[in-house]
């Protein structure tokens, strides 16, 4: 116990704590020793009615807008006290008031009872010598003292500002100049009426004793009622200016503000945090199909949601604007920010809500996109910039998914305005037939990888990566009836199918920069032995990159789920390919591009069960 | 002096609660050995009824009021959980303290007793005033504790007072604005659950 006590008071804000108290206390005895209370009657009335008023207005504390420093008007009884029957028995009123308020206030710890009273002495005792330094008497108010009292009243000021400051500083490090520059810039006015009222009550209670208390008392207790008011006022609207009325998130700008102290919270502690930005997806559509209040129900219905799954870990969420979201995850490793919002957004995708079945996946979606914030960021838009890449990767990818930022295919500059124009023609699908739309991003995001894999160049790369995204473009001209078709086609209607190469061709050659993806339209369904269409061109009169085309193709529709078609695992339809190498497919772009994707599954597989391995 | 603290606060707290909450919140009030308050009454009247008649109540009139304080105090600590008890305790104690070191009696200061009528003031002098208030002087011990506060216009009522007075009013006061306003706001916010 006493160890522990000993190990406590080493600190130095309870070594600060102890000298103060200790120096307080032996001042404040070394005093009174000399001066037994020895009052007359109407001096203990008086005593008595200037206790209760500290204690009155202690109870009246307030606080002072914007940072909530705690004020309370007691100094200016102190004060006048001070001035008008001296240091004894202003000590005295101290003393008594402080064991009243101890007694009272039993949930506050007691040494800082102490504490308060010893700074309380320290600063009676300070600006009762200036008072006397600078002439000033006992008394009634006299004008001619009034140095006296400004440079007593600025001495009080002083020491308590430093004997706060000190606290402070030793409590949250920092610097005094700092800390007591803030302290000032909030209060200064609050204490200044503070010890101007005291001047008031000097005049008051010598002319008309307990009444003049009295008075200053009701005065006191109706301005302190009425900062109290203030500051409630101002803590509403702040509360009201930070959230976001609609989904009950937090808003915009206070989200700013917060990350910033979340970066310095993550840099100083040496902890990951994560960034993520949600997108709601289709919302458009949703409002456009049930008017702007269905959507708004919509709206409140995430943000409740968002709200619901990040408070308990303790993340701040808060609505970016529109149908947009930012959630500051603190504590949280890109890997650990994907994981959760992959299972907050399984939860999303199975919770009901009316209306879903205008969306094309036909439940609440949203894609998002992480930033893990690493030591070196510090620009904050920048990192709001990233995630928000990060998140439109994810909507690129046909939405409903989460993206880690640095984790999608970089693309090339030059390549990337040609992959955006392309995008908007096939973006067309969504209309029609979002499965086309997944389809031709699944293949573009293959293509890319293949890119990479078969370090493709310059005019390759541009073939694969872009005919890969367009290449479907021609089903557009294929009835609705026959691509939604469940069972099998009709041989009319297969005909029909097999025409959108053609139709695909002469879409294509609309734009002249686009007319060197015509092969990739065209070709894609030709077989290396000659039995594909629409041209019947075998081996090598195929485009390389068309022959490579068909292989992710089939690849795609294979292991997606279509209506008409069952869904092979990636190995099967890996092992189809296999078979088929040689007759559907060039053997040698077969074989690589087996290579590759076996590859990146063990890779998967891996780390999956060092996960696995990991949760053990 | 015990009446004014109930009387502000049975204002305050109709003010604050309204008339029907305030009667329903009073009528809800527990004190735990709440009959031993009117018994005490009852004695304290009884024996000021008796004091001129019979010699042995004349004799150790300072005692007995001595024994119906301590019973007093007694109920205060068994119900100290309540809001407010600690201080009207404390107030009776001081009170109880200050008559205990002085022979059963409150001493009361000429000063503050100058706020009365003067024909009081003369029978304090004279010794022989009541049954329980002597002239504070020189021999008072903890004369501070005694009747010295003048409470005069602007205040309805004209008094002398001691602090042990005053800090049970307090007590008293916050008793009261706890049982009746506390409950108001429990009847709002079950009148709101209804309605919902």
């Amino acid at each position: 116990m006493i160890v522990q006590w000993y190990s406590n008071l080493r600190k130095p804000v309870y070594t600060y704590t102890f000298f103060v108290c200790l120096w307080g206390i032996l001042l404040f005895m070394s005093i009174q020793y000399h001066h037994l209370p020895d009052y007359s009657m109407s001096d203990w009335v008086m005593i008595y009615s200037m206790v209760a008023a500290v204690l009155i207005l202690e109870h009246y504390t307030f606080q002072i807008p914007p940072e909530g420093h705690r004020l309370s008007m007691d100094s200016s009884v102190y004060l006048a006290a001070l001035f008008s029957f001296g240091t004894n028995l202003t000590l005295f009123v101290l003393a008594l008031a402080s064991v009243v308020s101890f007694m009272h206030n039993r949930a506050i710890v007691w040494w800082k009872h102490l504490l308060n009273f010893s700074a309380y002495t320290f600063m009676i005792l300070c600006s009762s010598a200036v008072y006397s330094w600078f002439g000033g008497t006992t008394g009634a108010f006299n004008l001619q003292h009034l140095t006296a009292y400004l440079f007593a009243l600025f001495i009080y000021f002083v020491v308590n500002s430093l004997i706060i400051g000190l606290y402070y500083l030793l409590l949250y490090k920092g610097r005094l100049y700092e800390i007591i520059k803030g302290f000032l810039s909030d209060v200064v006015f609050a204490y200044l009426s503070t010890l101007l009222l005291s001047i008031v009550l000097v005049i008051m209670i010598v002319n008309n004793r307990s009444f003049g208390l009295f008075l200053f008392l009701a005065i006191g207790m109706v301005l302190s009622h009425l900062f109290r008011q203030l500051f409630k006022m101002y803590n509403e609207v702040t509360e009201k200016a930070n959230t976001d009325l609609r989904t009950g998130l937090y808003s915009h700008s206070y989200f700013e503000e917060k990350l910033d102290e979340y970066m310095r919270q993550s840099r100083e502690q040496g902890q990951p945090l994560s960034l993520v930005m949600i997108d709601l997806d289709d919302f458009k559509k949703y409002n456009d199909a049930f008017g702007h209040p269905k959507g708004d129900k919509l709206l409140g219905f995430f943000g409740q949601m968002v709200k619901s799954h990040c408070e308990p870990k303790g993340l701040f969420a808060a609505r970016y604007g529109g149908e947009e979201f930012a959630i500051i995850m603190p504590g949280f490793a890109k890997e650990q920010a994907r994981s959760f919002m992959d299972a907050f957004r399984k939860q999303v995708n199975d919770t009901p809500f009316e209306g879903v079945e205008v969306f094309p996946h036909g439940c609440v979606s949203f894609s998002a996109g992480i930033l893990e914030i690493s030591r070196e960021t510090y620009d904050k838009s920048q990192l709001i910039d990233w995630a928000d890449r990060a998140l439109y990767a994810a909507k690129a990818k046909g939405k409903n998914t989460v993206f880690i930022y640095g984790e999608e295919s970089r693309l090339p500059p030059m390549l990337e305005n040609d992959i955006y124009e392309l995008e908007q023609q096939v973006k067309i699908f969504l209309y029609k037939d979002v499965y086309t739309y997944k389809h031709s991003k699944r293949v573009f995001a293959y293509a890319m990888e293949m890119a990479e894999y078969l370090k493709l160049r310059g005019e390759d790369r541009r073939q694969l990566v872009l005919g890969a995204l367009i290449h479907d473009i021609g089903k557009l001209e294929i009835p609705r009836d026959i691509l939604n078709k469940k069972s099998k086609l009709t041989g009319d209607e297969w005909e029909i199918v097999k025409k959108h190469v053609l139709w695909g061709k002469e879409i294509v050659s609309v734009t002249p920069k686009f007319k060197d993806l015509i092969p990739m339209v065209e070709f894609h369904h030709e077989r290396f032995d000659g039995k594909g269409y629409p041209n019947g061109l075998k081996g090598e009169e195929i485009p390389k990159q068309a022959r490579l085309l068909s292989i992710i193709d089939s690849f795609d529709a294979m292991t997606t789920e279509r209506p008409y078609q069952e869904t092979k695992s990636y190995s099967d339809a890996l092992q189809e390919i296999h078979r088929c190498a040689g007759t559907q497919f060039d053997p040698e772009l077969a074989a690589q591009f087996i290579g590759y994707m076996e590859g990146k599954l063990s890779e998967a597989e891996a780390a999956v069960t060092a996960e696995g391995d990991h949760d053990d | 002096m015990v009446y004014d603290g109930i009387v502000i606060g049975l204002i305050v707290g109709f003010l604050r609660a309204g008339w029907r909450n305030g009667i329903t919140a009073l009528s809800q009030i527990r004190i735990k050995g709440g009959l031993i308050f009117p018994i005490l009454l009852a004695t304290q009247f009884l024996l000021y009824l008796l004091h001129d008649n019979v010699s042995f109540i004349q004799q150790y009139n300072g005692y007995m009021f001595m024994l119906v304080y301590a019973a007093g105090l007694y109920v205060l600590v068994i119900n100290r959980k309540e809001k407010g008890f600690w201080w009207i305790f404390a107030g009776v104690a001081l009170n109880f303290l200050v008559m205990l070191v002085n022979g059963g009696k409150m001493p009361v200061s000429v000063e503050a007793a100058s706020v009365l009528d003067p024909i009081y003031v003369d029978m304090l002098k004279s010794g022989d005033v009541s049954t329980k208030h002597a002239m504070l002087d020189n021999s008072t011990v903890l004369p501070f504790l005694g009747d010295i506060i003048p409470l005069t216009k602007p205040y309805p009522r004209t008094q002398a007072i001691s602090i042990g007075d005053v800090v049970m009013n307090v007590g008293i006061f916050i008793y009261l604005q706890h049982a009746m306003a506390s409950r108001k706001m429990g009847l709002s916010l079950l009148n709101q659950n209804n309605i919902d």
